[in-house]
C-alpha cells in the first residue's frame, strides 16, 4: 500500500546518472543473457534465409554456386541487375525474399515476450539466475507480458490513425507548398513527434514490466496505471536514460553500415559476417542496456523511498532533576 | 555557366551569348533564303492566353496545311489530346485496364487530373464556317465516348498541292499534372494542347485516338505562337523568342518561332529559376536554358554534365544537331508526371531535392530525353505504331551515352556498396515480361503496359546492343549515323531503319530480325552439364599418363536461334573455345585430354545480351559457394534486424 501511494505522487530522487551506468555494467555482467538472445535471433533468421540461399544455390535455372556470371556480377561487387534478373527467371529463385523476415521476426517477439520476466528478474535482483530461476521467472511473467503486448498494441491504434492524419496533412502541405524544404521541414517534425509518441509510449510500458515484475503483480492494467503516473512523474529522467542509450545503438550501427558497405571489399564474406553479427550484438545490446536501466532506475527509485528516515536530533534534556537516592533495601 | 533568376523576363540567352553559327543554313549560299530542313506541310500561327485561376488557355489557332497528298482533300482528322483526360474516354478506360506512366490500374481517377480541349469556332478561308462539319471518330476502338480525334469535312475538296487554312478557337482545361502535362499550383507544362492535324501517310490519314500507352506522330512545318501569361512567369518554349511585350493588366505576351518541327510546347511558373549555357558542336553554338524548380539547383549541373555530354555524342556519332537551342525544364515537387518527356528543342527532365550522387535518374532521363530530338523529333517516326523506332533506338543510344559518359557497369546506380549499368538495367526491364509482344506491335495494342515499356523501350535496346556485337561496334556507330542522316525530317518505317542496316552491313539479317523484331522469341542458352571421366585401361590404345574423357552439353533452352560461342576451360589451365550456329537443340562436345574440364561457358565475351538467362550460360565443375554465402549473409543480417525491431513491441 505505502509503494503504491508512493509510485504515484513522487518524484524520482534523481537515480538517472547511476541508473546509465549500472545499466551498462548489468548488461556487462549478465552478458549470457546478451549472447542468448543473439543466437536465438541468428537461428531464427539463418532459418528464414536459408532457404533462399538454397533456392539461388540449388534451383536448377539458376545455380549461382557453379555460375561463373554470379561471382562476376554478385561476388565481385554487386550489380543489382542480377538480383533483378533473378528475381525475374520463370523458376522463381527469389521468391519469398520479402516474406523471409515474417516468420523468424513473429517467433523472435513472442521468445522476447517469454523471456522478458528472466532478463528483468535477472536484473532487478541482481542475481546470476541459474537456467532453472531464469524460465521459472519467465514463466511467471509470460502471460502477463502477452497481456501487455496486447495493450500495446491497442494503444498503437490512436496512433496509427494519428499517422494517417498526418500523412494527410503532410500531403497538404507538400501539395500547397512551393519550395519542397517546407513539406521536408513539416515531415521531420512529424518524425521526430512520432519518435517521440511512440518512445514514450515504449517507456510507458516497459516500466509497466518492471513494476510487475518488482511487485509479482499479476494485474497488468492496473500496473500500467501505476506505470503511467510514475512516467508522468519522472518523465524526463526516464526519457533521458532511453533516448541517451539509443542514439548510441543507432551511432554505432550507422558506423558499421558505412565500414561494411564503404570499406569492407566486397569479396569479403567472413569478416562482413563478423561485422553484421557485431551490429546486431550491439543493437540487442542497447536494448537491453535499455531494459536493464529502467529496471536499475525503478531500483534506486525504490531504496531512495525506502531509505529509513533519519531520527531527528534528540530533543534538548529536561532540567535536571535531582538525583534520588534510591534506598535498596538491604 | 550563366545563373540568372529570372523573375520578370522570359528565358533569352541570345543577347549573351554568340548568336548560333552554320545553324540550318549550313548549305545556303551567303544571302540566300535559307534552305528548309524538312518539307514543311504545316503553318501554325496560335495566340494563347493563360487564365492561371481557372488553368484554363483561351486560344485561338491558324492552320495553313499544304496539300502534298498527291490527290484532292475534303476530309481532315485533327487530334484533341487533352480531351483524353475524360472519365469515359479510351485512355482513362485504358489506364484504369493497366495503368500507365504514373497512375496505377484500379486507381479512381481524381477530378482534379480531368481536363478538355474544346474547340468552339472553326472557319476555313474560302468557305466560312464549318463548326458544324466538326464530328469526333473513333479509328481504332469505336469509343462513342472518345473525343480524341475529330474530324471535318469541307464543302468543297482542296486540290493537291493547294494550301488551305483553317482558323479556329479553342479553350484548354488544363488537368493538375498527368500524363505529361497539366499544372501544379502554378507550375504550368502546356504540352499536346492544340488542335493538331493527321498525317497523311501510307495513302491515308494517321490520325489515332490518345491511347494510355501511345506518343505523338505529325507533320514538319512552322510555329508562330504567342503566349499571354503573368508577368512574373518565366516562360520556357519550343522555339526563338522574337518579342516580349508588358501588357496593362499585369500581363505578358511572348512571341516565339520554331521551324522544322512538328509540335510546339511550352511552360511557366513564376519559380523557374533560368540557368544557362551554351554548347558548341558541328553544325553551330546550341543555347542552353535550365529551368530549374526550387529545391532542385543542387541537379543543375548534373543536368547541363549529361546534356552536354549528350550533345557531344550524338554530335559525334549520330549526325548534327541543327537547331539553335534546347530547354531543359525540370519539374517542381509534385509534378514529376510532367518530367520525362520530350517536345522539338524543349525536353523535360526529373529529380528531386533529395537526389544522391550515386543514382543516376537525372542523367539517364536527360540524356533520354535529348535522344529524342534525333529519334521521334527529326528522324519522326510514327510513335502511335512503331514506338519501338523512337523510344527503343532512343534507348539504345541512351545506353551508348551513359556508359561513356558515366562507365558501363556504373551508369545508373554507382554506390561503392550496389552498382547498375543501363545495359543491363534496359535487358532487365526487357526481361520482366519477355514473350508476350513483337517489337512491331501497335502500340495500345500490347498485353499491358509493362509489356509495353519492356518490349518497346528494353528489348529494342537489348536487340541493338546484341546486333552491335554481332556487326562490330563500329558498323553499328556507322548504321545508326546512317540511318539518321538518310531519313531525318521524314517519317521512316520499321522496314527503312531494317533495310538501313542490312545496307550498310553487308548482310542479309532477316534470320535476326525475323525472331527479335517481328517476333517474340526467347533466347535461352544454358551449359546443361559438364563431366570428366577417366578413360578405363581397356577403352585406351595408348599407354601413358591418364587420360580423361570430357564432356560438355549445350542446350538451347528457348525459340530463338543464334550463333554462339562456347569456351571449355581444363584443370590445367588450357582452354578451347567452340562455335556452335545454336540450330540444334543441342550439342555435346567430346574431349580426351590429360586434363579434366574444369568449366565450360556460352558467350564467353558476354556479346549476346538478349540471352534470358545468364547465370545457366555457365557451369563449373567444383562448387563455389562464395555468392550464396555472400547472399546468406545479407539476408540473415537484414531478418535479424528487422525481427529486433519487430520485437521492441515485446
Amino acid at each position: 500500500m505505502l509503494d503504491m501511494a508512493i509510485d504515484s505522487t513522487q518524484r524520482a530522487p534523481r537515480p538517472g546518472p547511476r541508473a546509465f551506468f549500472a545499466g551498462a555494467g548489468l548488461v556487462w555482467t549478465r552478458q549470457r543473457i546478451l549472447w542468448w538472445i543473439l543466437a536465438v535471433n541468428l537461428v531464427l533468421a539463418f532459418a528464414g534465409a536459408s532457404f533462399l540461399a538454397h533456392n539461388v544455390a540449388e534451383n536448377s535455372g539458376v545455380a549461382l554456386n557453379t555460375s561463373l556470371e554470379s561471382a562476376r556480377r554478385l561476388f565481385h561487387g554487386f550489380d543489382l541487375s542480377a538480383l533483378a534478373e533473378l528475381g525475374s527467371l520463370p523458376q522463381q529463385p527469389l521468391r519469398g525474399m520479402s516474406t523471409m523476415y515474417i516468420w523468424p521476426s513473429f517467433f523472435f517477439t513472442l521468445f522476447m515476450i517469454f523471456s522478458t520476466g528472466g532478463i528483468l528478474v535477472s536484473y532487478y535482483d541482481d542475481l546470476r539466475l541459474d537456467a532453472a530461476g531464469f524460465f521459472e521467472a519467465c514463466g511467471r511473467h509470460f502471460w502477463r507480458f502477452v497481456r501487455l503486448a496486447i495493450y500495446f498494441a491497442v494503444a498503437m491504434i490512436p496512433i496509427f490513425f494519428l499517422g494517417s492524419l498526418l500523412g494527410s496533412l503532410y500531403d497538404n502541405v507538400d501539395d500547397a507548398a512551393v519550395s519542397p524544404y517546407s513539406s521536408v521541414a513539416f515531415l521531420a517534425a512529424v518524425i521526430v513527434f512520432f519518435l517521440f509518441l511512440l518512445i514514450s509510449i515504449r517507456i510507458w510500458f516497459d516500466m509497466a514490466q518492471v513494476i510487475s515484475m518488482a511487485k509479482n503483480d499479476r494485474r497488468m492494467y492496473r500496473m500500467l496505471g501505476r506505470s503511467a503516473k510514475l512516467v508522468w512523474n519522472n518523465f524526463g529522467s526516464l526519457f533521458w536514460l532511453y533516448i541517451r542509450i539509443s542514439v548510441i545503438g543507432w551511432v554505432v550501427f550507422a558506423a558499421g553500415l558505412c565500414l561494411w558497405m564503404l570499406v569492407l571489399p566486397p569479396e569479403s564474406t567472413g569478416v562482413a559476417l563478423l561485422l553484421g553479427q557485431a551490429m546486431i550484438a550491439v543493437w540487442l545490446g542497447t536494448r537491453l542496456w535499455q531494459r536493464a536501466s529502467e529496471t536499475e532506475w525503478y531500483k534506486q527509485y525504490r531504496m531512495a523511498l525506502y531509505q529509513p528516515v533519519p531520527m531527528p536530533p534528540p530533543p534538548p534534556a529536561p532540567s535536571p532533576v535531582p538525583e534520588v537516592e534510591t534506598l535498596t533495601p538491604s | 555557366m550563366v545563373v540568372a533568376a529570372l523573375c520578370v523576363a522570359p528565358i533569352s540567352g541570345a543577347k549573351r551569348l554568340a548568336p548560333p553559327q552554320n545553324h540550318a543554313t549550313a548549305e545556303a549560299p551567303a544571302n540566300a533564303e535559307p534552305k528548309p530542313l524538312s518539307t514543311r506541310v504545316v503553318a501554325y500561327q496560335i495566340q494563347a492566353t493563360l487564365v492561371p485561376r481557372e488553368h484554363k488557355i483561351n486560344a485561338s489557332e491558324t492552320l495553313t496545311y499544304k496539300n502534298l497528298t498527291g490527290q484532292p482533300q475534303q476530309t481532315f482528322p485533327f487530334h484533341l489530346y487533352l480531351n483524353a483526360f475524360q472519365p469515359q474516354s479510351t485512355f482513362m478506360t485504358e489506364v484504369r485496364l493497366d495503368g500507365t506512366r504514373g497512375s496505377s490500374s484500379g486507381t479512381s481517377w481524381d477530378p482534379k487530373h480531368y481536363g478538355s480541349e474544346t474547340v468552339t469556332r472553326l472557319e476555313v478561308d474560302g468557305m466560312g464556317d464549318v463548326t458544324k462539319n466538326i464530328h469526333f471518330i473513333h479509328p481504332d476502338d469505336n469509343n462513342t465516348q472518345d473525343r480524341t480525334v475529330f474530324q471535318v469535312t469541307l464543302p468543297t475538296p482542296v486540290a493537291p498541292g493547294a494550301s488551305v487554312t483553317f482558323r479556329m478557337d479553342f479553350v484548354d482545361v488544363m488537368p493538375e499534372v498527368v500524363e505529361r502535362t497539366g499544372y501544379k499550383r502554378d507550375f504550368y507544362m502546356v504540352g499536346q494542347w492544340f488542335p493538331k492535324i493527321g498525317v497523311w501517310w501510307k495513302n491515308q490519314w494517321n490520325c489515332h485516338q490518345f491511347h494510355a500507352a501511345t506518343e505523338f506522330f505529325a507533320d514538319f512545318g512552322t510555329f508562330d505562337v504567342k503566349v499571354t501569361v503573368p508577368q512574373d512567369d518565366v516562360v520556357g518554349a519550343a522555339g526563338d523568342l522574337v518579342s516580349s511585350t508588358n501588357n496593362s493588366g499585369g500581363t505578358k505576351t511572348l512571341t516565339f518561332h520554331s521551324e522544322d518541327v512538328h509540335d510546339f510546347s511550352w511552360t511557366a511558373s513564376p519559380h523557374f529559376t533560368d540557368v544557362e549555357d551554351f554548347w558548341t558542336g558541328s553544325a553551330g553554338t546550341v543555347r542552353i536554358h535550365l529551368l530549374m524548380s526550387p529545391g532542385n539547383m543542387a541537379t543543375a549541373p548534373r543536368y547541363l554534365q549529361a546534356l552536354k555530354g549528350t550533345l557531344a555524342y550524338y554530335d559525334k556519332n549520330v549526325g548534327p544537331y541543327p537547331y539553335d537551342r534546347i530547354t531543359v525544364v525540370d519539374p517542381p515537387h509534385g509534378a514529376l508526371d510532367a518530367g520525362g518527356m520530350e517536345y522539338p528543342t524543349l525536353i523535360t527532365a526529373g529529380t528531386a531535392w533529395w537526389m544522391p550522387k550515386g543514382l543516376l535518374t537525372p542523367e539517364v532521363v536527360v540524356a533520354h530525353e535529348f535522344g529524342h530530338q534525333y529519334w521521334y523529333g527529326m528522324v519522326a517516326t510514327n510513335e502511335f505504331e512503331e514506338a519501338w523506332l523512337d523510344e527503343g533506338i532512343n534507348s539504345y543510344e541512351e545506353v551508348k551515352v551513359m556508359d561513356a559518359l558515366y562507365g558501363p557497369k556504373t551508369s545508373v546506380i554507382n554506390f561503392p556498396f550496389a552498382q547498375m549499368g543501363d545495359a543491363e538495367s534496359q535487358r532487365v526491364s526487357y526481361l520482366s515480361m519477355p514473350d508476350y509482344d513483337p517489337l512491331t506491335r501497335f502500340a495500345w495494342q500490347f498485353v499491358g503496359d509493362q509489356s509495353y515499356g519492356g518490349i518497346t523501350y528494353g528489348k529494342t535496346a537489348t536487340v541493338l546492343l546484341t546486333l552491335e556485337k554481332l556487326l562490330g561496334e563500329n558498323k553499328m556507330r556507322d548504321v545508326m549515323h546512317q540511318y539518321f542522316m538518310r531519313y531525318r525530317f521524314t517519317h521512316p518505317t520499321g522496314a527503312d531503319f531494317l533495310k538501313t542496316i542490312d545496307d550498310v552491313s553487308g548482310q542479309n539479317l532477316d534470320w535476326y530480325f525475323n525472331q527479335a523484331v517481328s517476333g517474340t522469341n526467347v533466347l535461352d542458352y544454358e551449359i546443361r552439364d559438364v563431366r570428366s571421366d577417366p578413360v578405363k585401361w581397356y577403352e585406351s590404345v595408348s599407354t601413358g599418363p591418364r587420360v580423361y574423357r570430357s564432356y560438355v552439353t549445350v542446350h538451347r533452352k528457348g525459340d530463338f536461334v543464334f550463333p554462339v560461342d562456347v569456351k571449355v576451360t581444363f584443370d590445367d589451365k588450357s582452354s578451347t573455345t567452340e562455335h556452335w550456329d545454336g540450330r540444334d537443340r543441342w550439342i555435346r562436345y567430346t574431349y580426351e585430354r590429360s586434363a579434366k574440364v574444369a568449366a565450360a561457358q556460352i558467350d564467353p565475351d558476354h556479346k549476346v545480351w538478349l540471352d534470358r538467362n545468364f547465370f545457366n550460360n555457365s557451369r563449373t565443375v567444383s562448387s563455389y559457394d562464395s555468392t550464396t554465402h555472400k547472399l546468406l549473409n545479407i539476408w540473415v543480417f537484414v531478418n535479424e534486424w528487422i525481427s529486433q525491431l519487430v520485437a521492441w513491441i515485446a
